[in-house]
């Protein structure tokens, strides 16, 4: 899987690209435990062509869940497949954590 | 009779020799100790050849000093007692020229006698001494028939000291015929001078320095008594011509060829020298390779080794980080007189070239092909080698020369066999990380399986208003779904299904707990007041367990889990999900197949008394024939051969053609499917799935 970081203004944009399992994870992780990530007001998630999620990539979402919130940073997600949205929904994530549709939503989220 | 060494027996048998040959010289034209003047001639001459013969025994005796290379130490060695032979020599003959011309009040024709007779024996010790520094390096790297005719060499020159003691008359041409022809074998002799190919540049200049001191010894000698020779206050007795005429002459021609072929091999000394570097380098790498160090120190042998040898100007090695990781391998970048922003240039450059093969070249005109420019010193030639092998890609090698035409084919292919030898020992250090890594997982993996099988129920409740079945498969990389049974009092069964996140130990841990909190939260407590509280109700339950496993879980692992707390008496059953996936349901008054879709957070997501609000308690009347279907994940994420999934309604469609069946069955059927969908293609979750059917109660007994 690949992660890209696009940083704009006060906005930090993720582009996740690929199958997000337990080895992949830890690449995210490294990139969510940036200090600097604290410094944005949003962190956006683009899942547009992230296919798959697994427990141990929720986990690393789950896991900077706190911190993020802490540190009054909103994390939202957006351009989400119906079948990653799928796994967030079953596991009650969809309550819990701002899913937008589309990159505007998420922008005025 | 003491146990006395040869060798001490041939230096008394050298003394005595020494000593009848001075008496026998002194002898010469007087009268001596009483005994008539002029002792035979034949025992002049078995005294010399015995002292001779007794000497060279004795130097022959003494061990090889020539030990590996150290040809110099050697030639050091013959040197120095050269010269101290050769300045006691001085010394006696000034000695006697001092009382010849001082008339000092010594009988001047003795004194010139005993002064020969030292003299003698001080140059038979110094020939014996040279031709056993010459025998060591004739037979170095010698053949077995070298040997052999070495030997036969030495056999004659023992038959030379024979040859005018018992010949009495030989004629002059034969004697004459006979020395050449075993001159001529010493000549042959004297072409064996492979030693001198193993010295360096400095140390041949050294070599030629001490032969020509040797060579400037002998000749003092020589020159010294053959003009004692024809002193005339000399009354000389015979001596050992043909003996010493042979070993002196071949001696002094093995130091002329030595000399000649060490001269000659100056031009091209630094040839061998490098060669000798590239041969040095590969032995350090093999060694290093032996020792199994580490891949920062294979890098490193690589790196000096490369840049010695080929006398690069600059160069960079930059290591590939591997996925299995070498412990600091990842983090090796080596440079040789290279700034940092060469350093990102020279890697920019390359990794521009998309094709990796490109990344391979020699380039011996950098200036007209506009490879690597900009650095902050131009550069006339650049060798580039990655470190690959078939499967792994451990870096790269930039080898950078000021010159153009820098590198010839000799220096790429030494350079190959460099790179191949690190490349081959990295992948054997891998290759034995890699079995750690894998012994250690397989441990684990079986340690896991293990807690798992102890963790699955072995006996199912039963009772005659329900039925259960149950099919639980661990796949390979054991990953943590758990599921249990609680019959309580009052005909109601509690029921609880889960998937711990991640795999192996970690998981297996985990599901444990989460049996232990199960079993901890279903005691009755005895401060209920109704019967109906003894037990937490599902939703409860759910926050209760969060609670606990606040405490000991990972912040990043979380658990998914359903509920069930079915009551016969009241004909319905209460659930909480927390994550799980939903209930397959077959409503047997509806006839209709369906999920239970609630909402409801997995454990360890929320781990404060926020959690309650995600957890939702929900009740459902059941009838009989009712059939409830539970699983894991592991279910609906079954894949096929194309990597699509099994799915919820290909389950759901499972469970309306079977419905009708017993629990059993209808497990059977399902599983069946599953197995089918996914023929072939190993596990990569695990799988359970249990099937629960409600009946009418029947009379008990």
């Amino acid at each position: 899987m690949k992660v890209t970081a696009q940083p704009a203004d006060s906005t930090l944009t993720l582009i996740l690209d690929g199958e997000l399992d337990a080895s992949s994870a830890v690449v995210l992780d490294t990139e969510l435990n940036k200090p600097e990530l604290l410094k944005y007001k949003k962190v956006l998630i683009d899942c547009q062509r992230l296919s798959y999620i697994s427990s141990a990539g929720l986990g690393v979402f789950i896991s900077h869940l706190q911190r993020l919130q802490d540190a009054n940073v909103k994390l939202v997600f957006f351009n989400m497949q119906e079948k990653v949205f799928n796994v967030f929904e079953i596991l009650g994530l969809d309550s819990l954590m701002n899913i937008a549709p589309t990159q505007e939503a998420a922008l005025a989220a | 009779m003491p146990n006395i060494r040869p060798a001490t027996w041939l230096l008394a048998l050298a003394t005595g020799s020494w000593l009848v040959l001075l008496l026998g010289t002194l002898s010469q034209g007087r009268p001596l100790l009483g005994l008539p003047p002029d002792w035979p001639r034949w025992l002049l001459l078995l005294a010399q050849g015995g002292f001779a013969a007794s000497v060279f025994l004795y130097v022959r005796l003494q061990p090889d000093a020539l030990h590996g290379h150290g040809f110099l130490p050697l030639l050091r060695r013959l040197f120095w007692r050269g010269l101290v032979l050769t300045a006691l020599m001085a010394g006696v003959q000034g000695f006697v020229k001092l009382a010849a011309e001082r008339a000092l009040p010594l009988p001047g024709d003795a004194t010139a006698a005993v002064g020969y007779t030292i003299s003698l024996a001080l140059f038979i010790i110094l020939l014996a001494q040279t031709l056993y520094v010459w025998r060591s390096l004739v037979n170095f790297r010698g053949s077995e028939r070298l040997q052999r005719e070495w030997t036969a060499f030495e056999l004659i020159l023992g038959a030379a000291l024979l040859f005018q003691l018992l010949v009495w008359h030989v004629p002059d041409l034969l004697l004459l015929a006979v020395i050449v022809g075993l001159g001529l074998f010493g000549v042959y002799l004297s072409g064996h001078q492979r030693w001198v190919a193993y010295l360096s540049q400095g140390q041949k200049v050294q070599a030629i320095m001490l032969q020509l001191g040797v060579l400037g010894f002998l000749s003092a000698f020589l020159f010294v008594l053959r003009g004692a020779q024809h002193d005339p206050i000399l009354l000389a007795p015979p001596t050992q011509q043909a003996f010493l005429v042979l070993t002196s002459s071949f001696a002094v021609f093995y130091a002329v060829a030595g000399l000649l072929v060490t001269l000659f091999n100056l031009p091209v000394a630094d040839v061998y020298e490098q060669r000798r570097a590239e041969i040095l380098s590969l032995q350090q790498l093999s060694q290093i390779i032996q020792r199994g160090q580490t891949a920062p120190e294979i890098y490193q042998a690589l790196f000096t080794s490369a840049v010695q040898t080929i006398r690069a100007d600059a160069a960079l090695l930059d290591a590939q980080p591997q996925p299995t990781e070498l412990p600091g391998a990842s983090t090796t970048s080596l440079a040789h007189e290279l700034t940092p922003a060469d350093r990102e240039a020279i890697r920019g450059q390359l990794m521009a070239l998309q094709v990796p093969d490109q990344r391979e070249f020699l380039d011996n005109d950098l200036a007209r092909s506009q490879r690597l420019t900009g650095l902050s010193r131009p550069y006339g030639s650049a060798a580039v080698l990655p470190l690959r092998s078939s499967s792994h890609d451990y870096g790269m090698l930039v080898l950078l020369k000021k010159e153009q035409s820098g590198f010839d084919p000799e220096d790429l292919s030494i350079l190959h066999t460099f790179t191949t030898q690190t490349v081959l020992s990295l992948e054997n250090l891998q290759l034995a990380q890699e079995a750690r890594v894998s012994q250690r997982a397989q441990d684990e993996l079986r340690i896991a399986a293990l807690v798992q099988e102890r963790l699955i129920p072995k006996r199912l409740p039963t009772d005659n208003w329900f039925e259960i079945s149950t099919y639980a498969q661990a796949a390979k990389e054991v990953g943590g779904d758990f599921y249990d049974f609680l019959h309580l009092p009052g005909q109601r069964l509690a029921v609880l299904i889960g998937d711990v996140s991640g795999k192996g130990v970690t998981a297996a841990f985990h599901t444990a707990q989460m049996k232990g909190i199960f079993h901890a939260l279903m005691q009755p407590n005895p401060l209920a007041k109704k019967e109906r509280e003894r037990y937490p109700d599902p939703h409860r339950f759910m926050v209760l367990a969060n609670e606990a496993l606040t405490h000991c879980l990972e912040r990043s692992s979380f658990i998914t889990a359903s509920f069930y707390l079915i009551d016969y008496e009241a004909g319905g059953f209460s659930f909480a999900r927390a994550g799980h996936c939903h209930t397959l349901y077959y409503h047997s008054i509806k006839e209709e197949v369906s999920y239970f879709r609630s909402e409801g957070l997995g454990l360890g997501i929320l781990r404060d008394a926020s959690y309650g609000r995600h957890i939702k308690n929900q009740f459902w009347d059941y009838n009989p024939g009712d059939v409830m279907v539970i699983y894991t994940d592991g279910i609906p994420e079954a894949r096929n051969a194309n990597g699509d999934e099994y799915g919820e309604d290909r389950l759901a469609q499972m469970l309306s053609e079977s419905f009708y069946q017993s629990a059993e069955e209808i497990n059977r059927h399902i599983r069946q499917d599953v197995q089918e969908f996914s023929k072939g293609l190993p596990l990569h979750d695990d799988q359970t799935l249990l099937v629960i059917k409600f009946k009418s109660a029947q009379p008990q007994g």
